[in-house]
């Protein structure tokens, strides 16, 4: 019985990892068709990638939303997080239900009914409608992530800040937010690798012209055949995202990766 | 009810259990006699638990064997040992109301359901919690808790009853309460039951045997009486409440009895031993006997400090530099009336002496 | 009303503004907006007409294309959990007794793809599963097959596909649940007589119920709207109820678009309180 649940947990990895491994090494390909094994190794599918205007400015685009939706994500939901923290009752849930909501919510709904909502408004520039979809879609993480952070802290600390003469904001600032800065951080991260990955909501709302990484991605493998720019465009993203996380692990400790 | 034959109900021979270095328990060899109240005392970390849990089978013996009712168990799986246990936090299922939490270990054996009905309902009237059926456990207070937990174990009607500090997470009051009913419940029930608490005053008030472990031994195997007036080791004496430990050297032996010489004076302890030889002798502070000083008493004393306590009076001697700890009784005013500073006799009845064994820390 | 009270107040108000505007103005009010699309006929010139009418719902209810359509979405939501909840539970069930470090490591494996854009995982997918694809090759050089497999375009490479890119979900909620049951539960079951299986069956499964549903609504929920994968692997043809809400939205009958996505949102509802009530998390959560 035993060895059937191991086997399973190695097919369990291999469904998930190999997908992954599978792109990342026929990125690394020389010839003009992945064949397994590789005859060698080579980078000119990312100089192909940096080379296509459309791959790079979809790359720079990506980075861009990414960081200005995480950062308005950021202040956004970790206002959130430090309000319903240590509220309890009705109201509190609600907005606690509220604010979490996106974390669940069909993306490609929320992208549709941003759309609509902008039409109706007379129209919104692509960027500046990517930048608020992602916001919506980024701030949950922040609040979760800041709330669990300050539930964590000993509510007691910052009446021993007030009682030593610190005013609220002082408190607040010497004491709190240095306690939940890796909650903090945790979340923006996470929102800005939600924004550089995102393509449901996306899709509705890029235009011509304006397209993020994923959607030029997905439209290139939708219209054009089996060219491996695609294994280096994906390969660039996770090597992005390594580099993220690996500076997560860095300032907050990757055990947070796993609760969120 | 009681039905204390000679047949043990648990016997250990020889059991050793190692974590790594540590070894929790050391070559234990124990018989637990049937219809008994036996408990496990000691410390954290001194095996009692790893001994508890050896019987119930959650941990297998490096060498040597278990018996259960003479059936050698030391392979069989817990789910096939004939015990029950209540465990430290209760463990009650919290997706189980009270009836089906009782009635759990009924099923899982197959007992038919209208048999099994009617034997969750007398363990229930048992524990006085008839009307909780319904109940789920989260709904219970932590002593409802605690009975439900009781009645799901005795239920099962098994050789042996183990308790694994069942009523450490409970508040003092309810504690008392608790001993007294479990016990009586199980003076009902003639029931085996091995008992582990680190509570000495609760290892005393409920058992027929206790054993004071340390490191994986027991240091000392016997009623509650004999364990706490007649110590065998320092270990004992200053683990059960508080003991005056006195170093003397014996002077003269007659009968059963010697006189020995300490640095606060010459008495008498019990036993004979040769003159010259080096003692360690213990006292329990409540069988010092303290007057107002005499002029020719046989030890002098100095009253260093009184702590008044309600019921008794802690009293700090100091015998010719041999610091003292006296209880006197507040059976009248005067019993309780010392001031520091004021002189003191002091008698050790022969008695109350009791004489360590040597090479103990 | 004390003035440190007035202030306590102005600060907690200004505390919940922001976020309270945001989820507002872009979440509810467009919410609120698509659901007012969806009960009106369509315009060619403008987002719907001033008509209110149920017939987007009516049309979808009524047509056995739409129907199809949804059944279809719903088999593919079941093929997933079921094989979600039985790789994932044997998976956790292997990862939870580890000590708390490997745990950890083994879990952050799982999650890191998670990072990693849905259209990459896909795409990885679409590369294995080819026709000159590494699953192909390795079983033709296995002598396992003499023609390549026909892979792509199938509701199984999607419904498998979308399974794995879920999978990790399952696994850590799954696993996370495993992991607080506290191991005196299986010890007390034990010491009433219930064998290994038993203890399974009536201790640590409806322990892990939150876990398990958790688990099992996030994946369903992230199913639903996984267009990328069902375009990538489906091929054209291939058509959930995602892909409808984007064809009517790419062809600009909005209204109708607006009506399937609270047709998909009702069936989430839906399953989800399925899902509830069979598991019955509530039984075990919110204990001591």
């Amino acid at each position: 019985m035993h060895r059937l649940l191991v086997a399973m947990t190695v097919f369990t990895y291999l469904f998930i990892l190999l997908p992954i491994l599978v792109v990342v090494v026929s990125a690394f390909s020389p010839t003009e068709f992945f064949v397994f094994p590789p005859p060698g190794l080579s980078l000119r599918w990312f100089a192909t990638f940096f080379g296509t205007e459309s791959m790079r400015n979809a790359f720079t685009l990506s980075i861009q939303l990414a960081i200005v939706s995480s950062i308005l994500a950021t202040l956004v939901g970790t206002m959130g997080g430090l309000y319903i923290a240590r509220r309890r009752g009705l109201a509190a849930s609600i907005l606690q239900g509220i604010f979490l909501a996106p974390l669940v919510f069909p993306a490609i709904v929320l992208g549709l009914s941003l759309l609509l909502f902008f039409k109706l408004l007379g129209g919104m520039p692509a960027f500046t409608g990517l930048v608020i979809a992602h916001c919506v879609l980024g701030m949950p993480f922040v609040v979760r992530s800041v709330a669990a952070s300050v539930l964590a802290v000993d509510p007691v600390l910052e009446e021993a800040a007030q009682s030593l003469r610190a005013g609220p904001l002082r408190g607040f600032a010497l004491v709190t937010l240095p306690l939940i800065w890796p909650g903090i951080l945790a979340g923006g991260i996470f929102a800005f690798i939600l924004s550089f990955g995102e393509l449901n909501a996306a899709l509705f709302l890029t235009g011509p012209g304006i397209s993020t990484l994923p959607i030029e991605i997905f439209d290139y493998l939708q219209f054009s055949v089996g060219q491996l720019v695609i294994a280096a465009a994906s390969a660039l993203q996770i090597g992005l995202i390594l580099i993220v996380v690996f500076g997560l692990e860095r300032l907050v400790g990757l055990a947070r990766v796993v609760r969120s | 009810m009681i039905n204390q034959s000679n047949r043990p109900d648990v016997r250990f021979e020889n059991v050793r259990k190692t974590y790594g270095k540590a070894t929790a328990v050391r070559d234990l060899s124990l018989s637990i006699p049937q219809g008994s109240f036996f408990s496990l005392l000691g410390p954290s970390g001194c095996g009692k638990t790893t001994t508890l849990r050896l019987i119930a089978g959650f941990e297998v013996p490096d060498s040597g064997d278990v018996f259960i009712r003479d059936q050698r168990v030391t392979d069989v799986a817990p789910y096939k040992r004939d015990f029950a246990m209540v465990f430290q936090n209760f463990a009650l299922f919290p997706h189980l109301n009270v009836a089906e939490n009782v009635a759990f270990g009924l099923r899982m054996s197959g007992v038919p359901k209208a048999e099994r009905a009617a034997a969750v309902a007398a363990a229930l009237d048992l524990v006085k919690l008839g009307n909780f059926a319904d109940r789920y456990p989260k709904q219970l207070s932590g002593g409802q808790q605690q009975r439900v937990a009781i009645a799901r174990a005795i239920v099962m009607k098994p050789a042996v009853l183990l308790l694994d500090e069942p009523l450490g997470a409970l508040d003092k009051n309810l504690r008392e309460s608790m001993q007294v009913e479990l016990r009586s419940l199980q003076r009902k029930l003639g029931i085996t039951t091995v008992f582990v608490t680190h509570d000495q005053e609760e290892a005393l008030t409920m058992s027929d045997q206790i054993a004071v472990m340390r490191d994986g031994v027991v240091e000392q195997l016997g009623a509650p009486r004999e364990i706490y007036e007649r110590p065998a080791t320092e270990f004992v004496a200053t683990f059960l409440g508080a003991s005056n430990l006195i170093d003397v050297v014996a002077v003269a032996a007659e009968a059963d009895q010697t006189l020995v010489e300490a640095p606060c004076g010459r008495f008498t302890i019990p036993g004979r031993h040769g003159p010259g030889t080096r003692l360690r002798v213990s006292i329990r502070p409540e069988r010092v006997a303290l007057a107002k000083a005499e002029a020719n008493a046989a030890i002098p004393a100095t009253v260093r400090d009184v702590v008044y306590r309600g019921m008794t009076a802690h009293i700090t001697l100091d015998a010719n530099g041999l610091p003292l700890m006296a209880f006197v009784q507040n059976s009248a005013e005067a019993a309780i009336d010392w001031q520091p500073g004021e002189a003191a006799s002091i008698a050790f009845p022969t008695g109350s002496l009791g004489v360590l064994a040597q090479g103990q820390a | 009303m004390t003035k440190l009270v007035m202030t306590r107040r102005l600060a907690s108000f200004a505390l919940l503004a922001p976020p309270l505007f945001v989820s507002i103005i872009f979440f509810i009010v467009p919410l609120g907006l698509l659901f007012w699309v969806s009960i009106h006929g369509s315009s060619s010139s403008e987002l719907y007409s001033d008509q209110i009418t149920a017939e987007n719902y009516i049309a979808i209810i009524s047509d056995s294309f739409y129907l199809t359509i949804v059944q279809r979405t719903l088999g593919a939501g079941a093929t997933i959990l079921a094989l979600c909840l039985v790789f994932g539970y044997a998976t956790a069930y292997v990862l939870a007794p580890l000590s708390p470090r490997a745990r950890l490591w083994l879990l952050l494996l799982l999650s890191l793809p998670l990072l990693v854009s849905n259209v990459v995982r896909a795409y990885g997918w679409l590369t294995l599963l080819g026709r000159q694809g590494l699953v192909n090759v390795v079983l033709q050089k296995a002598g396992a097959i003499d023609a390549p497999l026909v892979m792509l375009n199938t509701f199984q490479a999607v419904a498998f596909a979308l399974m794995t890119i879920m999978l990790p979900y399952m696994v850590i909620s799954i696993c996370n649940a495993l992991a607080t049951i506290d191991s005196y539960y299986r010890e007390a079951a034990q010491s009433l007589r219930a064998n290994p299986f038993q203890t399974f069956v009536h201790v640590t499964w409806p322990l892990s119920s939150p876990g398990v549903a958790s688990g099992m609504l996030l994946v369903f929920l992230m199913s639903l709207s996984a267009y990328v994968a069902i375009v990538l692997l489906g091929g054209p043809r291939m058509k959930l109820l995602v892909s409808l809400i984007f064809d009517s939205a790419a062809t600009f009958r909005w209204p109708l678009a607006a009506a399937m996505s609270f047709v998909l949102l009702a069936i989430a509802l839906v399953v989800c309180a399925l899902i509830l009530m069979v598991l019955r998390p509530q039984r075990v959560q919110g204990r001591g």
